[in-house]
């Protein structure tokens, strides 16, 4: 029932998984900002170790960012599903919470040059 | 008497067709709606089992590629406008698309059993969603969603692959 190509395909998808988790992929602590993006645009860059509560607002979409104690959590959403919000709170760097129906991107990034660019 | 019998055969393995892959839209709509109803609890967002899948791979092992992928666009239609909206369709037809091509191909060359079909199309199906959440969106960071993705459509798809293998071979033959 299972053929040579299906464990070599299998073992083919793991190794490729295993190398961009542990490659490009890699979280780390030691972000610094939190980029916010809304439509593809930049809509804020913010310090993670500030707390504060963030409102993106745009086409009767709200989506309510919170920045507490080095972590990040969608707090609420205008969307349907709230797979954002039930997304919880991140506070490593190249973590994101995506809210697609909204289109909204939260990320940590680490140290950029970036840093005191805010824009919107 | 023979003659007509003879003549009219073809038509008969066109209707039966036609009204099985109505039956298995009809079956995999409801898997989708199962799954909308059942959400597999695990904290990442996106992850399913793919039962609706389990419907396609077997229209692609005992009808081919036109009428399985017929049957996959008629479920992701009507699941969009039942259940997802029109956006969720977009990332389904993607998703769809892209998995029904890839796990038809594996099944021509021969090479494969129904669980390694049924494991690239997991994978390919998450992949096909998360390209196109990297356009609409424009941007690259939903790429860390990528291994979380991976595993788990490798998972659902070694599932579904095993449960379409035991059914396969239990159901009857669709044409004479």
């Amino acid at each position: 029932m299972i053929k040579k190509a299906d464990v070599i395909l299998f073992i083919l998808i793991v190794v490729i998984g295993l190398v961009i988790s542990f490659g490009p992929l890699a979280k780390q602590a030691g972000g610094t900002d939190v980029v916010v993006t809304l439509n593809g645009d930049t809509y804020g860059i913010y310090a993670l170790s500030e707390d504060q509560t963030i409102t993106v607002e745009s086409e009767g979409h709200v989506n309510v960012i919170v920045i507490e104690d080095g972590t990040v959590r969608m707090d609420s959403a205008s969307c349907k599903n709230q797979v954002c919000v039930d997304h919880g709170a991140i506070s490593l760097k190249g973590d994101s919470i995506v809210c697609l129906p909204n289109r909204v991107v939260v990320e940590i990034k680490g140290e950029g040059g970036e840093a005191d660019v805010i824009s919107g | 008497m023979s003659s007509q019998a003879k003549t009219s055969r073809p038509h008969d393995r066109r209707t039966r067709l036609v009204a099985i892959s109505a039956m298995f839209a009809a079956l995999a709509l409801i898997f989708s709606y199962i799954e909308v109803l059942v959400p597999i609890p695990v904290p990442v967002p996106g992850i399913k089992l793919g039962l609706a899948n389990l419907v396609i791979i077997i229209a692609i092992y005992r009808m081919g590629f036109r009428y399985s992928f017929t049957i996959n666009m008629v479920r992701i239609v009507a699941a969009g406008l039942l259940f997802s909206g029109v956006f969720g369709m977009i990332y389904s037809l993607a998703g769809g698309i892209l998995s029904i091509i890839v796990m038809y191909l594996l099944y021509r060359t021969d090479k494969f059993s129904m669980i390694g079909v049924s494991m690239a199309g997991g994978v390919c199906h998450n992949l096909g969603q998360l390209i196109t959440a990297v356009v609409l969106l424009q941007n690259t960071g939903i790429l860390s969603y990528f291994p979380v993705l991976l595993f788990s459509g490798l998972i659902s798809g070694i599932l579904i692959g095993i449960l379409a293998y035991i059914i396969e071979k239990r159901l009857p033959a669709f044409t004479d």
